[in-house]
């Protein structure tokens, strides 16, 4: 309990503590601010990995009028999320000895980015609806500052658009989340996520559950985002800085899914079997429709992001399917697509500031031949990010799939096998994308301009990342195993 | 026989009796010695401190629900005139406290003011804080008249004794708006005796009207007739027109001062009223539900719009005020409870809010202070400040770090949820949004910097109007009694920030 509360008091208390005292603007100051917060989250993951390891319980009350409990846990489901958030917290900030904030007194940069890695962490071990909606919401304003503040200097409007465009979203979907949480704990007398699970819906009307479904579902595929909910999201991971691009894409977006597992699919199993092929519609549009933008966005960041919509299309299909393999699946898919599009979007942040722009009209000099390193680790990236069968990818579009192929009783199975039909044309895109960017910046002659290639901090962060995505695709069983368990107690009563 | 006398428990009664005494003793010290200053307002503060003090008896109560302490009862075990329960108590507690900080914001200086004007203000603060006090507490139509106006009216002579054009035109603005929402309470309090045949706010009173068909609509039209009133004290659209006015042309401290005591007394009124019709049901509560849709919708979309912090805040009091009254349109006394957490979680708020510009005011000067655009880079010149303010807009957009916000969100929603009100509920979920809007983007101009590096904030502010001190560098220092206002709301917020339970708690459950 004592590693429990220690894993959320360091980044609360780093952060506040750097945001509120770091405006000395001295030299020395960003250093410093870096090594605090490196030690910080360093720290901060050995104690998330030794409450993955011990499993305690922090269960506390904390505002006993309205029946809110500070209730903290880990579970399968969560312990994959919880060591992503903290491996990822630690690599943003080795990277950024290399690649440092600009924008900004730096050691508000590394306290807000303590202060998001606070929110992912509270999310993920949440285990009361209400708290869960509280650490849903500690994430905005810190990610907000990092967008506004410490994003893409050449155009301020589009940074003031790109954050507000951000917070505003989101916050609409969270409010609807709180709604639909506030219903769910209505309706089925608990706020606690345990019980709510266990209970499977018993005892609530099939139409009550279809409508705080709803509102669940809209407020938070607005945060997963499922396609046509995604508009914030090009914007925000174009402007952002590598930093905010990494952490939005690879923790934030999956407080989404993770919520809709917690909140839509364990409660309300009847609510979400009548919107999931619904639900699975939207996620294989979003598949084509960002694999169809990644084909023409001619700025890198942006078609990451587009990549981004495809694959977590990926992952709604694998949810919508309600059998245990989908759950999997769609489990899997989302750490690696955290894995993938960190790895991506280090490297693309590193090379659009050493280009300048991410243009890819304009003509560069190849990676292959000017910076071998960079162009190795973005060689993997896109094989992973195609489902290149060996890397970290393939595993949760496969499974996805399989499971949609052979869905649960209740779902309509034409629909789904369609779904599937549609989301192989979507991989094939995929494909097309993947090697259409390599072709532009990966392979040629050119020489010039030359670049550095990636070294020392920056290097390291990638090679890691590089490793976890060809050791996860060799074992997917490391994840899966955690996972099977809890997954499977959530399905076992959806598909009777 | 003291059978046919009225019972009167003094103790009970303190918390309105002591500003009210602190009124008459700050008079009369005027007037025996006079050019006083701070003497007046170490009165008041001391008055405000025992009348705060008084109403933790009452806090407690309510854990038990109907739970209460009563005096002024009629003879016989009849009914009461004045109640004390935990709901009423906090009410006045928080009236009280946000009157003292009032006058903590409007410490008078040495230099700049002539004597003699602070035995007026701070009398006629003590009157409306007196008049607010005894709102919560009153619970027969004639005191609760009385009180709702004793509430008021001090504030137009508050808002009018600058002198200046824009005072006059907010004070007009606000007269009227007084004179028409009496002119509605007075109509409601004889549609309640015309239906009830009872001079008193309580259930019981209603109880006996809700099997009669042909006295029922009365009720409900008093009711309702009873939210128009309240809606101008409150803000609430479409009686808001008087807010940008009167804040505007207000001195700063005033503005507080209505934003603050004003809005307590205002919605104390209104609760003494809904916990009396709780037997009605939900008939009157519909216009509840659409004016709260309508005000936050309006509120926020117009202060979206504003230029001047303190336009702002004043379409921002709008927006919240539709907030507050949010959880009444569900029947429940955790509606009660509700608003009332949300009410005290906005003066929290907007309170630190105006003292961190009454600060400002101080150092950088009044024309810059209101100035929205001239809040760039704030939180490179003055981080503690910019601090506070950031934290105080977080609480008002209901965003961590600003907890106490989102805990009054998360309990005004819950209500409407629970009664099902889905469409009430979208809009609330549309207008955080607005509201976020409204609120970050005065924050987006706090923390960004200015692209051309200006001069020192000290040399660039305006000095004060005799100003030909060559030394100018330095800014002008903010006084330290408004740095404790700041300092205290601030220290007040990030606890309750910390563990709402303090101030959610109090209300009862």
């Amino acid at each position: 309990m004592i590693l429990l509360i220690a894993a959320l008091m360091i980044p609360a208390l780093t952060g506040t503590a750097l945001i509120v005292s770091g405006r000395a603007g001295s030299p020395s100051a960003e250093g410093n601010a870096n090594t605090l917060s490196l030690v910080a989250s360093v720290l901060t993951a050995a104690l998330v990995i030794a409450t993955v390891i011990s499993r305690p319980v922090l269960d506390q009350s904390w505002l006993p009028s309205l029946g809110i409990r500070l209730h903290f846990a880990v579970d399968g489901i969560s312990a994959p999320l919880l060591i992503l958030t903290a491996a990822l917290s630690v690599a943003v900030v080795v990277h950024a000895r290399s690649r440092p904030p600009h924008g900004g007194s730096p050691a508000t940069f590394y306290g807000c980015l303590q202060l998001v890695e606070l929110g992912a962490l509270a999310t993920f071990l949440a285990r009361d609806a209400v708290i869960f909606y509280v650490a849903f919401e500690v994430v905005l304003v810190p990610m907000w500052v990092l967008i506004s503040r410490y994003g893409d200097s050449h155009d301020l409007a589009a940074r003031a658009d790109a954050s507000g465009r951000f917070v505003l979203y989101t916050v609409f979907g969270s409010t609807l989340m709180l709604v639909g949480i506030l219903a769910l704990v209505q309706a089925s007398g608990t706020a606690n996520l345990d019980a709510l699970a266990s209970a499977h819906g018993e005892g609530l009307a099939r139409h009550t559950q279809i409508i705080i479904a709803a509102l669940l579902l809209v407020g938070m595929g607005i945060k997963v985002p499922i396609w046509p909910l995604h508009t914030w999201l090009p914007p925000a991971h174009t402007i952002a800085p590598t930093a905010g691009s990494v952490m939005l894409a690879a923790v934030l977006l999956k407080m989404g899914t993770y919520g809709i597992v917690r909140l839509v699919i364990a409660p309300l199993p009847v609510g979400f079997g009548a919107l999931a092929p619904a639900f699975g519609v939207l996620g294989v549009v979003g598949i084509i429709w960002g694999g169809l933008a990644c084909l023409v966005e001619n700025d890198l960041k942006r078609l990451i992001a587009y990549s981004s919509v495809a694959h977590m299309g990926f992952v709604v299909l694998g949810l919508s399917s309600g059998t245990t393999v989908g759950l999997q699946a769609a489990l899997f898919a989302n750490i690696a697509h955290g894995v993938v599009s960190a790895l991506l979007f280090f490297l693309v942040g590193g090379l659009k500031e050493r280009w300048g722009s991410a243009d890819l009209a304009t003509a560069r000099a190849a990676l292959r031949e000017v910076s071998p390193r960079l162009g190795f680790a973005l060689v993997v990236g896109f094989a992973a990010s195609l489902g290149l069968p060996g890397l970290v990818g393939f595993w949760g579009e496969f499974l996805a799939m399989y499971s949609a192929w052979n869905p649960a009783p209740d779902r309509p199975r034409l629909l789904m096998r369609v779904l599937v039909v549609v989301a192989v044309i979507g991989a094939g895109v995929a494909a097309a994308y993947s090697l259409r960017v390599l072709r532009l910046i990966w392979s040629g002659d050119r020489t010039t301009p030359a670049h550095e290639d990636a070294h020392g901090c920056e290097w390291s962060v990638l090679a890691v990342l590089v490793s976890a995505v060809l050791v996860l695709g060799v074992a997917p069983g490391l994840v899966l195993s955690s996972t099977f368990k809890d997954v499977a107690a959530i399905t076992a009563e959806v598909s009777r | 026989m003291s059978q046919a006398v009225v019972s009167v428990n003094a103790g009970m009664l303190l918390p309105v009796l002591a500003p009210a005494v602190g009124a008459a003793v700050v008079l009369v010290t005027d007037v025996v010695v006079q050019r006083l200053r701070r003497a007046h307002y170490v009165i008041a503060l001391v008055s405000l401190l025992v009348g705060a003090a008084a109403t933790i008896s009452g806090l407690g109560l309510g854990r038990v629900a109907g739970e209460a302490r009563r005096t002024l009862c009629l003879p016989g075990g009849g009914q009461c005139m004045y109640v004390a329960d935990s709901v009423g108590s906090t009410l006045q507690l928080a009236a009280l406290l946000a009157a003292a900080l009032t006058l903590l914001l409007s410490w008078p200086d040495d230099k700049l003011e002539s004597p003699g004007g602070t035995a007026v203000i701070v009398s006629l603060v003590l009157a409306a804080t007196a008049g607010a006090s005894a709102v919560a507490g009153a619970r027969d139509l004639g005191t609760w008249l009385v009180a709702i106006e004793l509430a008021t009216l001090p504030t137009v002579a508050l808002v009018a004794l600058r002198g200046a054009r824009s005072a006059i035109s907010g004070a007009v603005a606000l007269l009227t708006a007084s004179l028409v929402s009496f002119g509605l309470l007075a109509l409601s309090a004889a549609l309640w005796f015309t239906a009830t045949g009872s001079g008193f706010l309580s259930p019981i009173a209603a109880l006996g009207v809700v099997g009669d068909p042909a006295r029922r609509p009365i009720l409900v039209l008093a009711v309702v007739v009873v939210i128009a009133g309240i809606g101008f004290k409150l803000s609430l659209v479409p009686f808001h027109a008087w807010t940008p006015e009167a804040y505007d042309g207000a001195p700063l401290p005033i503005a507080a001062f209505l934003a603050g005591v004003s809005k307590i007394a205002a919605l104390a009124a209104l609760l003494v009223v809904i916990r009396a019709i709780a037997p009605l049901g939900a008939p009157p509560l519909a216009a509840m539900a659409i004016v709260s849709a309508v005000s936050m919708t309006l509120g926020n979309v117009m202060a979206l719009r504003q230029d001047g912090v303190v336009r702002l805040l004043a379409w921002s009091t709008v927006a919240q005020a539709g907030w507050v009254v949010l959880p009444l349109a569900a029947v429940s006394s955790a509606a009660v409870h509700a608003s009332g957490a949300y009410l005290l979680a906005y003066v929290l708020a907007t309170l630190l809010a105006f003292a961190v510009i009454a600060a400002l005011v101080q150092t950088r000067g009044a024309a810059r202070a209101r100035d929205l655009a001239q809040y760039q880079g704030l939180l490179r010149d003055h981080p503690v400040l910019a601090s506070a303010l950031g934290l105080a807009l977080l609480s008002l957009a209901g965003l961590p770090p600003g907890i106490l916000g989102l805990v009054a969100k998360v309990a005004a929603l819950r209500p409407v949820v629970d009664s099902e009100l889905w469409w009430l509920a979208v809009v609330a979920a549309a207008n955080a949004v607005l509201g976020v809007a409204v609120y970050l983007r005065w924050l987006l101009t706090v923390i960004s910097t200015p692209d051309a590096p200006e001069e020192s904030p000290a040399s660039s502010a305006p000095v004060a109007p005799h100003g030909a001190v060559p030394v100018a560098v330095r800014a002008v220092r903010v006084h330290t009694a408004t740095l404790v206002a700041v300092g205290l709301t601030a220290v007040a917020l990030v606890l309750t920030s910390l563990s709402p339970e303090i101030l959610v708690g109090m209300l009862g459950s």
